[in-house]
């Protein structure tokens, strides 16, 4: 009785693989920018992505854009990448989860002759040259700078001579975003205002929740703490809720890095005091005109930098500058 | 001849004494009923039979022989085989899974790789076990938790034979049956003793076991207080024996007392 | 013995065939045929060979977990350290290769030990401590990531040697050496679990410990053997992850626990045990790789991809389970 059966079933599997095996792969449409993002559920990459859409719209660009479920899901963005070659794009332009998670996809789209493009700037230069991949451009914030302008803002604030503890909250551990912009926040600060002393620097896995967590844990240790760095704005909103709560809003300086919605609806509160404004917009939007230069044959800088701007409750009063424009 | 002697086995736990000295016997393809109130140490004292429980005093010998000392899996290679109220049934595997269950029958693949379970085999011996059983199922590649509590039984005693066993211990198998299959059960004990396996059965219905047994002994507070002759005995006398005197009124003073327990 | 058979339809037939003969359930084919079919109507990108391979290959590592998955919940066990114990393996063997230089070789014996040990912790801590599987295992999710991370400082280990990259990145015959050992241990899974007294027992023991035990099999060990097992292909599936992108990455993995279980779950398995076969896994694993792979070329965001997954475990577990009410009460 499993006879017939066995056979329904050889066939049906032998129908299916001939079809596989013959259909079509030369429908692909000439000219699809392909974009791989981190993840879209962050104000962040929402805006990077309608920064792609518009600049796209304007230079009358085909393209598709995906991302993964979270910025954590290495492989599947790997996976995601592989699926992406099949549609063919004349472009991949990626904002890689880690610097080595889309190695092998990047490879097999060089080979194809594709040109690649990193978003954002997740990938390490020396790792692309040990593995012989070779992208058209970079193009992303300066998050050492980033950082930096966070530091200098603190010190504009509070003087070169001040003294106190600070706090750092890292992004997720092992992230070179967060490690770059604590590094540069670190580092200008050391140079700015020594007294000005880091005596925690933790990761906050960019969770609103956790910072939140670890300003009460630091509080509890130096309740005359001055200032909370925090590498991206959500997790600086956490360490304002912890702050406010134990009633040391005025004494304890929060500076975020990003400029996203909330943060921006924050300072105006007057809660959060600054933020480091990424413009992932303007990045987004440069990309694709960049993209567009390559596939023409012009040339283009290897290395992009958008620039970042403070954003203080003056500034956004005041309203009068230019890139504000960019802040979504 | 006698197959299994029980004399004196005396079992307590902790402070509690279960087991005053229980003598029994066992004829070779001899088919006796265990019965008695809850509490009268029937289980118990099958445990001693088995192996799970020993013995404080008494003896017990099978085929002439002491196996006082023997662990349980000793026991059940001499052929003694116990088939407990669950079944110890796996209810997702088929028939020839569960009757081989622990034992299964291997080969090798293409002369080289060992340990592969001949389904062949398996499924042509379970078949063949369950027509020795005269018994019928729906089908012997279902799982055996989508059959009656009947067809359950009868894997289970069909997993029994494969034991090869002079001896099988029946506890309450027809408990959970519809009243319809208790005679199939019935039946398969009845085949069990044409083939020469002895079968103790535990069972609280005394109609079950008057109709199948040749002899039916009844345990009383640890004691085998009546032997009788099923042929020459009743549902009264049987009774009786189980609570104590004759009549309600020794039986209400049971009562009174609670059980041993 | 079909003469003793009722006369059952078609349909009812063929399934008993399909458990008997391949240990699946037909319906999980069908839909797989059926998603694909669908697929390949909607993306003129989706019916190609070298599409094919990618499903493969975006499958093999939750496909190695889901194997493990099967074997550990047909015995009645869970193990939700799978998704951390594969990054943890992948950190040992690119830290053993990279920051120590030992050969290759000695790297995938260092990720598949590790994952070994892991599990073996995991037996020993269920079985003769007596704590829950599902605790164990969810304090080894922890306890793995957190060592993973230790280990690597938190970043990813990069570099290894080239012997090591073929097995993630070479193709023998243009076809990706994951996928080569992926479906190798498949069938050698398949051939254990279907056919082998070991893999006769994993069910039983899943499917009542009591008869397992009556029957004399040594239940604990067997179970200690399990955990053991599924470390170590934790393990395989984090080398060859590692060897993929040419580091080790502690975040590995993250969240694979799940869709492991529930690629096993969609294949069949019976999430309370004693019932499981790895080729319904694959087919499990297989439906949602299709999914992925085709939402992915109409580019679905990947939110409905989540949803659509979770609805297809729902479904396949409904199905099951109204299968198998009809059956009981025929």
């Amino acid at each position: 009785m499993g006879r017939r059966l066995a056979t329904i079933r050889g066939s049906a599997l032998a129908l299916a693989l001939a079809v596989m095996s013959t259909g079509p792969g030369v429908l692909a449409q000439d000219g699809q920018y392909a974009v791989l993002m981190k993840t879209l559920s962050n104000p962040f990459w929402g805006a990077m992505g309608q920064g792609v859409e518009d600049g796209a719209k304007e230079a009358g660009i085909d393209y598709f854009i995906q991302a993964v479920e979270s910025d954590q899901a290495a492989e599947p963005q790997l996976n995601v990448c592989n699926t992406m070659l099949e549609r063919q794009p004349v472009a991949m332009i990626t904002a890689a989860i880690n610097s080595t998670n889309l190695l092998p996809c990047l490879k097999t789209a060089q080979d194809r002759g594709i040109p690649i493009v990193d978003l954002d700037a997740n990938l390490d230069p020396a790792v692309l040259e040990a593995e012989g991949i070779e992208i058209a451009f970079r193009i992303g914030s300066d998050n050492v700078a980033a950082g930096a302008q966070g530091a200098e803002y603190l010190v504009s604030r509070l003087g070169a001579e001040a003294t106190g503890p600070v706090l750092v909250i890292e992004g997720l551990s092992g992230n070179i975003t967060g490690q770059r912009r604590a590094q540069g926040f670190a580092q200008r600060l050391g140079e700015l205002a020594p007294g000005l002393e880091i005596v925690a620097s933790l990761p906050g896995d960019w969770d609103r929740g956790k910072a939140a967590s670890i300003t009460n844990d630091i509080l509890t240790r130096h309740p005359d703490l001055v200032a909370i760095f925090a590498a991206n704005d959500g997790m600086a909103l956490g360490a304002v809720e912890a702050v406010y709560a134990a009633g040391l809003g005025d004494q304890v300086t929060i500076i975020g890095v990003d400029g996203n919605s909330d943060a921006v609806k924050s300072i105006r509160d007057g809660r959060l005091n600054a933020s480091v404004a990424q413009l992932p917009y303007l990045v987004g939007k440069q990309a694709v005109e960049n993209v567009k230069k390559v596939l023409a044959g012009e040339t283009v800088p290897k290395d992009i930098a958008v620039p970042t701007l403070v954003l203080t409750r003056e500034v956004l009063e005041e309203g009068s500058e230019p890139l504000l424009q960019y802040v979504k | 001849m006698t197959l299994l002697r029980l004399s004196g086995i005396r079992k307590s736990f902790g402070a509690v004494q279960v087991l005053h000295g229980v003598d029994l016997d066992v004829g070779r393809g001899e088919v006796v009923g265990l019965v008695g109130d809850n509490g009268a140490g029937k289980s118990t004292l099958m445990k001693t039979i088995t192996g799970i429980h020993r013995a404080d005093a008494g003896e017990i010998e099978f085929e002439g022989r002491s196996i006082l000392d023997l662990d349980p899996g000793q026991r059940r290679a001499l052929g003694i085989e116990m088939i407990y109220q669950d079944l110890s049934l796996a209810r997702q595997q088929d028939v020839a899974s569960n009757i081989f269950l622990g034992r299964e029958p291997t080969k090798k693949w293409f002369g080289i790789i060992p340990g592969i379970v001949d389904r062949a085999a398996m499924d042509r011996q379970a078949a063949e076990m369950i027509r020795r059983l005269g018994a019928h199922l729906p089908a012997m590649n279902r799982a055996v938790g989508s059959f009656s509590g009947g067809q359950q039984q009868t894997v289970a005693i069909a997993r029994a034979l494969t034991f090869d066993p002079k001896l099988v211990i029946m506890d309450e198998p027809t408990a959970a049956l519809a009243v319809r299959e208790v005679q199939g059960v019935l039946d398969l004990i009845r085949r069990l003793k044409s083939e020469g396996i002895a079968v103790i059965l535990i069972s609280h219905r005394l109609n079950d076991v008057l109709a199948v047994t040749d002899r039916i002994v009844v345990l009383r507070h640890g004691r085998a207080a009546a032997d009788l002759e099923t042929a020459r005995t009743d549902m009264n006398e049987v009774v009786a024996c189980i609570v104590g005197g004759s009549g309600a009124q020794a039986a209400a003073a049971h009562e009174g007392r609670g059980a041993a327990t | 013995m079909s003469s003793e058979l009722a006369r059952p339809g078609l349909w009812t037939r063929a399934q008993r065939g399909s458990v008997e003969r391949l240990h699946i359930r037909l319906e999980s084919l069908l839909v797989l045929l059926a998603l694909a079919a669908v697929m390949a109507a909607l993306s003129p990108y989706f019916l190609s060979f070298s599409n094919f391979l990618n499903i493969l290959l975006a499958t093999s590592t939750i496909g190695i977990l889901a194997i493990a998955a099967t074997f550990v919940i047909s015995a009645g066990g869970l193990d939700l350290s799978l998704g951390s114990v594969m990054g943890l393996s992948g950190v040992a063997g690119a830290f053993v290769t990279v920051n120590l230089g030992v050969p290759w070789g000695l790297g995938v014996l260092a990720c598949i030990l590790t994952g070994a040990l892991a599990g073996t912790v995991n037996g020993q801590l269920v079985t003769r401590a007596l704590v829950p599987a599902f605790i164990v295992t969810l304090g080894m999710l922890g306890i793995a990531r957190g060592l993973a991370l230790v280990i690597s400082g938190g970043r990813v280990i990069y570099g290894l040697p080239p012997e090591l990259l073929y097995l993630g990145q070479g193709r023998p015959f243009g076809i990706p050496m994951p996928v080569v050992i992926f479906v190798a241990t498949a069938i050698v899974a398949h051939c254990v679990l279907a056919y082998t007294r070991f893999g006769r027992h994993t069910l039983a023991i899943g499917d009542s410990e009591g008869a397992a035990r009556a029957a004399g099999i040594r239940v604990d060990r067997h179970r200690r053997v399990l955990y053991t097992l599924s470390g170590a292909l934790a393990g395989l599936a984090g080398m060859l992850f590692m060897a993929r992108i040419n580091s080790g990455d502690p975040t590995a993995g993250l969240n694979y626990e799940l869709t492991a279980i529930t690629a096993a779950i969609i294949g069949g398995t019976n999430l309370f045990g004693g019932r499981g076969s790895i080729l319904g896994t694959m087919i499990g694993a297989l439906i949602m790789g299709v999914l992925q792979n085709g939402l992915n070329l109409l580019a679905v965001q990947s939110y409905y991809q989540q949803m659509a997954i979770g609805a297809v475990l729902i479904l396949a577990v409904f199905i099951d389970q109204y299968q198998i009410r009809k059956e009981t009460r025929s």
